[in-house]
């Protein structure tokens, strides 16, 4: 006989591998485009609907993506990144404006280049040269840093209303 | 509430100009024309080989597949190629835990080699680094 507890662990485990899924799934599926994903719109969607249990899909998705594509030098970057997403999304979690979820994750691409630059500093002979090294790979990455903002922005406009409120529904069966 | 999400467009959009303004102000321009440079690869072991190049490259990537008798392997990535085999000699940060750092005179080239612009007289040196 399963308890209650029990049973409400292994749904939160069920409910975490779930949102891990879909997040890598439309990662491969959207693969092709450069720095254009949802993984920052599915995070900002958990982290709004499903509360403290994002907590465990982040470590899980930051592994997953270890494993997948190898853990070099900007995988360190991710185990900061994502949850610093996660906090912004815990803070503003009972606004419910695509527009500002929108530039939330605007924001929040335009500042990933500079986020993933740090572990660069530690890479070279010493810290001088490192920091030059970081400022110059930021720089040469800023095309990027913008194609990144522009995606999350309007990605977060166009599913944010849709897909939000298949969250809200599922929220409501989740407590029931 | 209007007005936060029109000062929300607003703050993200001066971000971006700002940004787009960083980069053309910084980033490396490429030189045009013939040069001719200097790689001098150091190995694990110091034992060192130079390569006196002539080159219309603009970028060390350009410059490094001119070279005669220098073989190099990487991977590409969205910030261009990053070297990780020289000469046969395989340094990866996470499996050997070295590297190979790239110096143009005797500073640590800011840019990776598909992005790091290639001047008259450039002495490169490639040299195979332990992590700390």
């Amino acid at each position: 006989m399963i308890s209650q507890k029990g049973k409400n662990a292994a749904f939160d485990v069920a409910l975490v591998a779930l949102m891990v899924a879909v997040i890598e799934v439309c990662k491969f599926a959207m693969i092709g485009l450069p720095n254009i994903s949802l993984t920052a719109f599915w995070l900002v969607l958990f982290s709004k609907h499903f509360g403290n249990k994002v907590y465990y899909v982040v470590p899980v998705f930051t592994l997953l993506e270890g494993i997948v594509f190898g853990f070099n030098l900007w995988w360190i970057s991710y185990l900061y990144a994502w949850p610093v997403l996660v906090l912004i999304t815990r803070i503003f979690r009972h606004n419910d404006s695509a527009v500002i979820w929108a530039v939330i994750s605007g924001i929040f691409g335009l500042s990933f280049g500079a986020l993933c630059a740090i572990p660069y500093i530690f890479t070279a002979v010493d810290l001088k040269s490192g920091l030059a090294y970081a400022v110059s790979w930021w720089i040469s990455g800023i095309p990027w840093d913008i194609t990144h903002c522009v995606g999350n922005f309007v990605l977060m406009m166009l599913l944010y209303k849709p897909l939000g409120s298949v969250m809200q529904n599922l929220q409501k069966q989740i407590k029931h | 509430m209007k007005s936060k999400k029109i000062l929300g467009v607003v703050i993200l959009a001066v971000l971006i100009v700002a940004m787009a303004f960083t980069f053309n102000a910084f980033k490396e321009k490429p030189v045009e024309g013939e040069k001719n440079i200097t790689i001098e690869v150091v190995a694990e072991d110091k034992t060192s080989t130079v390569y006196e190049v002539d080159t219309d490259a603009e970028y060390l990537l350009g410059a490094m597949e001119d070279a005669d008798g220098l073989t190099f392997e990487g991977e590409d990535g969205p910030y261009g190629m990053s070297v990780s085999t020289v000469n046969g000699v395989r340094a990866d940060y996470t499996l050997d835990g070295a590297y190979w750092a790239f110096f143009v005179g005797e500073e640590y080239c800011n840019y990776g080699v598909s992005q790091q612009p290639v001047e008259d007289g450039d002495s490169f040196k490639i040299v195979y680094t332990l992590a700390e």
